[in-house]
């Protein structure tokens, strides 16, 4: 029986949810004798199979709309969608950028820093991606798994991907949902 | 007692108790949030809703009293969705996003209790609306973002300390939290206790210097007691790599329950002074490090000679922040051995002398601080409890807006002023005519209840009003008030016995009884004295005024206290001194000999409290390595004298008669 | 005049987020490759209204790989903001942490993220191209890789509480003592790392004796060089003067972070969200800088350290006299770092005040302003911060390592385009070429943007009426 495909990908995050799935150290070498695993910031394969994927698991909330179609790709692809994290399940940090406004962050940025060229401006070439509010994962696509933590624990992450890898359903309570 | 029945177990309740606190005494938790066991119940995060046979809706268990055969369940699938919309409708409000908050991790009600439910995500998204951050006050900054509007601060800054600076402004979903009319904490009437911040369940309120030092659950907690003055709170050290992060009130503290005031909270916090940290000595001029072997031998070998002499001796004075146990050998080596007819405190028996020399005529006659909690009536002389003894003055300022009356008698301006039904600002040492006025009163009126007999009570009235310079309806309002409570308290201080005049403090006694504050029930009359150990130096006898008269030597057993400015200056005069601090000051760059020692947190101790209670404050961290124990160095110094100390210090605190029962 | 366009998106093995395009001529042969770098979060801005203290957990959060170097920059920044000056045992743990960050992150570069290419080959299909056909490939070398990777997290778990996002560091130095047991584990995992950077420098030597041709000609070009440095210019990580070498390495500045402002600015571009630092003096272009693994092995002189030392002698033999240009040599250089890394925790760990208590100073001198400057893995990081006189923040300013080389990068894309890109016929092995240039100097783009993102690729070769020529998926 073909081994369970799963694709990953990062949003508006920091990667440490990645990096505390790395953080499984040895452990990533049972995952990857559980699953198979496809598109990934870490593979060089771009975008989830085509044909589908069993779980997909995406870092980080949405903060314009190139993470806006990422997400909506995925949730279409992955039979199980996960939401990895404090920033895809709440937010998260990049969040509090709602708290003060996409422009008013933009100006400070590239107009008003005291190290920027006098005169300088918001970037706006039609091949940069728009920025929108920051929301979480399930404000844009139903989410079946919600994994809070900033980052979660790896021991958590392996749980949940262990137990999706074998067909189960990971249940987050007691010793499992805690903030790290 | 009730009997009821939570989760099919049956249970026995006092009566008027609520069935959340019937449920934990059983040993059943049930989820709150606003509710604290030292504030009155809120019932406002409605977290702690329980099913009640025969209600038709779950009912917070917080206020509900207990009643006989009442049913309660606290454990349903229902109860549990609605706890979690609870907690869900919390989070959909202000910013809770818990990555870089202070007490992530543990240390944050709300997310243990979001845990507990178990919560993975919100199925509500927050607002949006920003609210402000107060970082205006020196130790702590108020997130109102992170706010539950569970009202504890509130109800601590009122109920628990008096002084009703924090209240809530704004309805509904723009409620917060202000500070008086809403200005700043910094400028506002905040009197910078830090009880909102003890008792604030999320991280809405900030400690600033304990904020990242790591979570409670990993530091140590060592219980102890405040020696920043006589009242003698029960603080609770939290504790991690040989430093104090955090001091809190100790919630089992006997005199306090938890209430502490800003300089048990936040002076040891707060420290600059420079710590010594070897034994210095005086060569060609100029303060040396040499070793204790060095130092211990020169001040022996210049004071051995001078014992027993009465003129041309030595004389001594000790901090009265030292422990009993240092006090009692500093006494012993110095007046008993050495026989110096100068051996005193900082404090010159300026709070006690006078009580003690009361009391050794009729023995104890003072009562003890919980009188105060059920006191109506409150007559203040001579100590702004407002300023000093702040943990007395919170007793005093939380039972004011219940009804009780204050009247406050104090030739200095006083907070105490604006609070009283009366206040009466006197001549400075005209306290005795104002006392024999008020017995005049009373009994001119015949609202005494002893059999004092006053001649001319018309003539004491008037000489209080001259002399004191007094309203005589002031005076005559002030002492019908006295003279009618149920359960008047009596409290004085230095005001009144600086003067080390027994007679002022014999009056006192006797309006004490004229207007039953002292009887043979209950007894009112409480003198609030000064520093942690200044009954136990009144014990040793430590109280007589400092002064030199052709001594050759000083020695002088600072501690970590402070070196008020005519210390300084009399000491200064001292042909040759010793000085055994914890930190370096004006006092030790005059020394000969400077001997290290350490801090109240670093060496254990008994310290006798105001109203007489013995407690031990115990060592939380270590010395730095080349400092030593107070009274490790004053035994030192008697053995190289040959004058062994027996260090029998429990005997000798009952050596004399204390104005205050000891136990 | 470009009549196509060819967009990689997004690329991949990096952190963060970058797309290219590469605008073709008629002849096949590239006018011009541009890396636009498509995040932006704006701490800069949110972080205003917060208080200075709690900027080393808020920061951590711009970078999940790197977050210790945005926590210690923030408490340096800190430090200077509240005059607090951490004892020297708080310094010291403090720039053991910081080898922690430097151990796990270049290690896990080059043998991760970077490694597939050296490994497997450019040419290599994507669906082996990365650490999990690794793991087939050669599992004994990525169990190695792994561990190497732990001894780094593990170091900043034992001082901090966990490995991503730690809490150590505050104002005026650092929350927890180090315990003996703790520094022995620490002492014991030496070894093994030093033996897999070892084991890692070999294949890079060996890897560019077979490629020297491509090694010659991959993105090989003049900058500037700018970073940390010791008092005799030796390499620096955790803190010192900046050092900043023109082309030919001379000379061109050395000052006090601090006063970042008087020699540098950034210069904004209309197509990326990555700001373009440069030598204000210079102008822009001219002044650009290189910063990371290459940047500091040119700056510094010497090694303190000896085996880090004596492989930094072969390093400089490689273009004796001059600075090193290769951007292919950033991997060889941060193996190095690695190196020193491993070496200097050893040293840390036996120092005699590693294990005292005296961790913090909270004796104060309040300024409200505070410049904290660290060289992350990836280069110069600069935290600025303003406050009003009771902390709370008024202007936050970060200028994040990556973005330092954010013109040689972007020079990078379009010189390897130019050279390895030729129409009409893309292969996915050139595109792989052009994404390398920029794996080569291991950006943390979330970091430099203070922000992420990340689309689908899809390849479409449009003809000069727009039909639709050629279509290249990755998928």
């Amino acid at each position: 029986m073909a081994k369970p495909k799963i694709a990953s990908d990062w949003l508006c995050g920091c990667a440490g949810c990645h990096m505390s799935l790395l953080d499984m150290d040895e452990r990533i070498l049972q995952v990857v004798e559980l699953a198979d695993l496809r598109s990934s910031p870490i593979t060089d394969l771009k975008e989830p199979d085509e044909s589908g994927v069993d779980v997909g698991i995406l870092e980080g909330g949405i903060n314009n709309t190139a993470n806006e179609a990422v997400a909506r790709k995925f949730r279409q692809r992955s039979k199980i969608l996960v939401a990895l994290g404090d920033c895809a399940v709440f937010g998260g940090v990049p969040a509090m950028r709602n708290f003060c406004g996409v422009h008013e962050a933009l100006q400070r940025a590239y107009v008003d820093a005291e190290s920027n060229e006098p005169g300088s401006q918001i970037p706006n070439d039609p091949e940069l991606a728009t920025m929108t509010q920051t929301r979480a994962l399930h404000e844009v696509v139903d989410v079946d798994y919600n994994v809070p933590g900033c980052p979660p624990d790896a021991d958590v992450i392996f749980y949940v991907l262990a137990e999706l890898a074998q067909g189960r359903k990971p249940e987050l309570k007691d010793e499992m949902l805690h903030w790290n | 007692m009730v009997q009821l029945t939570i989760n099919g177990q049956q249970i026995e309740a006092p009566e008027g108790s609520t069935v959340l606190s019937a449920a934990k005494r059983a040993g059943i938790e049930i989820p709150t949030l606003c509710a604290h066991k030292e504030l009155t119940p809120f019932g406002g995060c409605r977290l702690c809703i329980v099913d009640v046979q025969g209600f038709r809706v779950p009912i917070a268990s917080c206020t509900l009293p207990v009643s006989n055969g009442m049913v309660v369940n606290t454990e349903t699938e229902a109860l549990k969705k609605s706890r979690k919309f609870i907690l869900s409708m919390l989070f959909s409000e202000r910013n809770h996003f818990c990555p870089f908050c202070q007490v992530s991790g543990g240390d944050c009600d709300l997310q243990n209790a979001a845990y507990h439910e178990g919560m993975t995500h919100w199925p509500m998204q927050p607002g949006w609306n920003k609210f402000p951050v107060d970082s205006s006050h020196p130790y702590f900054v108020l997130d109102n973002n992170r706010c539950i509007l569970c009202r504890r601060c509130v109800r601590a800054c009122g109920e628990l300390v008096g002084n009703f600076t924090l209240s809530m402004a704004e309805r509904g979903a723009s409620t917060l939290v202000v500070a008086d009319t809403n200005v700043p904490l910094g400028e506002s009437t905040c009197i910078n206790c830090g009880m909102c911040v003890q008792v604030c369940p999320t991280g809405a309120l900030i400690d600033r210097t304990s904020a990242y030092q790591g979570h409670d659950l990993a530091m140590t907690e060592i219980k102890s007691v405040c020696v920043g003055c006589s009242v003698g709170c029960g603080v609770k050290l939290i504790v991690h790599d040989n430093r104090i992060v955090r001091i809190e009130g100790d919630w089992d503290g006997a005199v306090n329950h938890g209430i502490l005031c800003e300089h048990g909270r936040y002076d040891p916090m707060n420290e600059t002074r420079q710590r010594l940290t070897t034994p210095l000595m005086r060569k060609d001029g100029v303060l040396t490090p040499v070793s204790w072997d060095e130092a211990l031998g020169a001040v022996a070998d210049k004071l051995k000679p001078l014992a027993g002499k009465q003129n041309g001796g030595l004389a001594a004075i000790a901090s009265t922040r030292l422990p009993a146990e240092a006090l009692s050998m500093f006494k012993e080596l110095f007046a008993d051995g050495c026989k110096s007819g100068m051996v005193t405190s900082t404090e010159e028996g300026i709070t006690t002398a006078a009580v003690s020399a009361v009391a050794k005529k009729v023995g104890a006659f003072e009562g003890k601080l919980d009188v105060l909690r059920n006191a109506d009536m409150v007559l203040c002389v001579g100590a702004n409890v407002a300023r000093s003894h702040m943990v007395t003055g919170f007793l005093v300022k939380r039972a004011l807006p219940k009804g009780m009356r204050l009247v406050n008698i104090d030739p200095e301006a006083s907070e105490l002023d604006e609070l009283a039904d009366v206040s009466l600002k006197t001549q400075s040492g005209s306290d005795l005519t104002l006392i024999e006025g008020l017995q005049a009163v009373i009994v001119k009126e015949g609202l005494g209840r002893t059999a004092l007999v006053i001649k001319d009570a018309d003539a004491l009235i008037a000489a209080a009003v001259k002399t004191c310079g007094v309203e005589q309806a002031a005076l005559e309002r002030a002492a019908r008030m006295l003279a009618q409570a149920v359960s008047p308290v009596i409290l004085f201080g230095k005001g009144l016995t600086a003067r080390r005049d027994e007679k002022l403090v014999e009056a006192l006694l006797a309006l004490a009884k004229l207007t039953g504050a002292v009887d043979g029930e209950r007894n009112g009359l409480i003198s609030v004295k000064g520093e942690a150990n200044s009954l136990a130096a009144a014990q040793l006898g430590l109280d007589s005024a400092f002064a030199l008269d052709g001594q050759h030597a000083v020695y002088a057993a600072i501690g970590d206290d402070y070196i008020s400015k005519w210390l300084l200056e009399r000491l200064s005069q001292a042909p040759y001194l010793v000085v055994q601090a914890s930190y370096a000051s004006k006092l030790t760059e005059k020394a000969d000999v400077v001997l290290p020692v350490g801090l109240w947190s670093e060496q254990a101790g008994h310290y006798l409290n105001l109203d007489g209670r013995l407690q031990q404050a115990e060592k939380a961290v270590n010395a730095p390595e080349n400092v030593r124990e107070n009274s490790a160095v004053l035994a030192e110094v008697a053995m190289r004298m040959n004058m062994p100390v027996k260090h029998d210090w429990q005997t000798a605190l009952h050596e004399r008669a204390s104005s205050v029962a000891l136990n | 005049m470009s009549t196509q366009k060819i967009t990689i998106e997004p690329v991949t093995r990096i952190e963060g987020h970058a797309k290219v395009t590469i605008h073709m001529k008629d002849d096949g042969s590239v006018e011009h490759a541009y890396m636009h770098v498509n995040e932006f979060r704006g701490f800069e801005k949110f972080c205003e209204g917060r208080l200075y203290f709690e900027m080393p957990q808020i920061t951590p959060r711009i970078c999940g790989i790197c977050p210790v170097s945005h926590h210690l920059a923030a408490a340096k920044a800190s430090d200077a903001l509240t005059g607090q000056t951490p004892p020297r045992p708080a310094n010291l743990l403090r720039e053991l942490m910081h080898m922690g960050q430097i151990i796990q992150s270049h290690g896990m570069h080059f043998f991760e993220l970077a490694g597939p290419d050296l490994l497997l080959g450019f040419d290599a299909s994507p669906e082996v191209r990365s650490v999990v056909g690794l793991i087939g490939a050669n599992p004994g070398l990525t169990v190695k890789a792994v561990m190497l990777r732990k001894f780094g997290q593990e170091i900043i778990r034992t001082l901090g509480g966990r490995r991503i996002h730690p809490n150590f560091a505050v104002p005026g130095g650092v929350n927890k003592a180090l315990q003996p047991a703790e520094r022995d584990s620490i002492l014991q995992g030496v070894d093994g790392a030093v033996e897999a950077l070892q084991i890692g420098l070999q294949i890079m030597k060996d890897w560019a004796e077979k490629n020297m041709e491509d090694i010659n000609k991959f993105a090989v070009f003049p900058t500037g060089y700018f970073g940390l440095v010791t008092p005799q210019n030796g390499l620096e990580l955790y803190d010192g003067d900046i050092r900043l070498i023109d082309s030919a390495g001379q000379d061109l500045e050395r000052f006090d972070g601090a006063d970042y402002l008087k020699i540098i600015s950034e210069h904004v571009e209309p197509w990326s969200y990555l700001k373009f630092p440069y030598y204000t003096k210079m102008g822009y272009p001219n002044g650009v800088y290189r910063v990371g693994p290459l940047g500091r092995l040119n700056i510094a002189e010497k090694i303190d350290t000896p085996l880090a030392n004596e492989e930094l002698k072969l390093f400089k033999a490689l273009t004796p006299g001059k600075p090193v240009e290769n951007t292919l040599y950033y991997h060889y250089a941060r193996l190095i770092e690695a190196l020193f890394a491993v070496e200097r925790a050893r040293i840390l760990c036996e120092d005699k005040d590693i294990l005292s208590t005296e961790i913090l100073n909270t004796r104060r001198n309040f300024t409200g302003h505070g410049v904290g400057v660290i060289e992350a893995p990836r280069g110069t990081l600069i935290h600025d911060y303003t406050t009003d006189e009771h902390g709370k923040l008024l202007k936050v300013n970060l200028i994040v390592s990556t973005g330092h080389n954010n013109w040689a990068m972007s020079n990078a894309v379009d010189s390897v385009a130019k050279t390895y890109v030729h129409g009409p016929d893309v292969k996915e092995g050139m595109l792989n070429r052009v994404e390398a240039a920029i794996r080569a100097y291991d950006p943390c783009l979330s970091c430099s943007t203070h922000a992420v993102g990340q689309m689908p690729i899809q390849v479409e070769i449009l003809g000069p009426d727009g039909a639709l020529l050629q279509t290249l998926t990755r998928d």
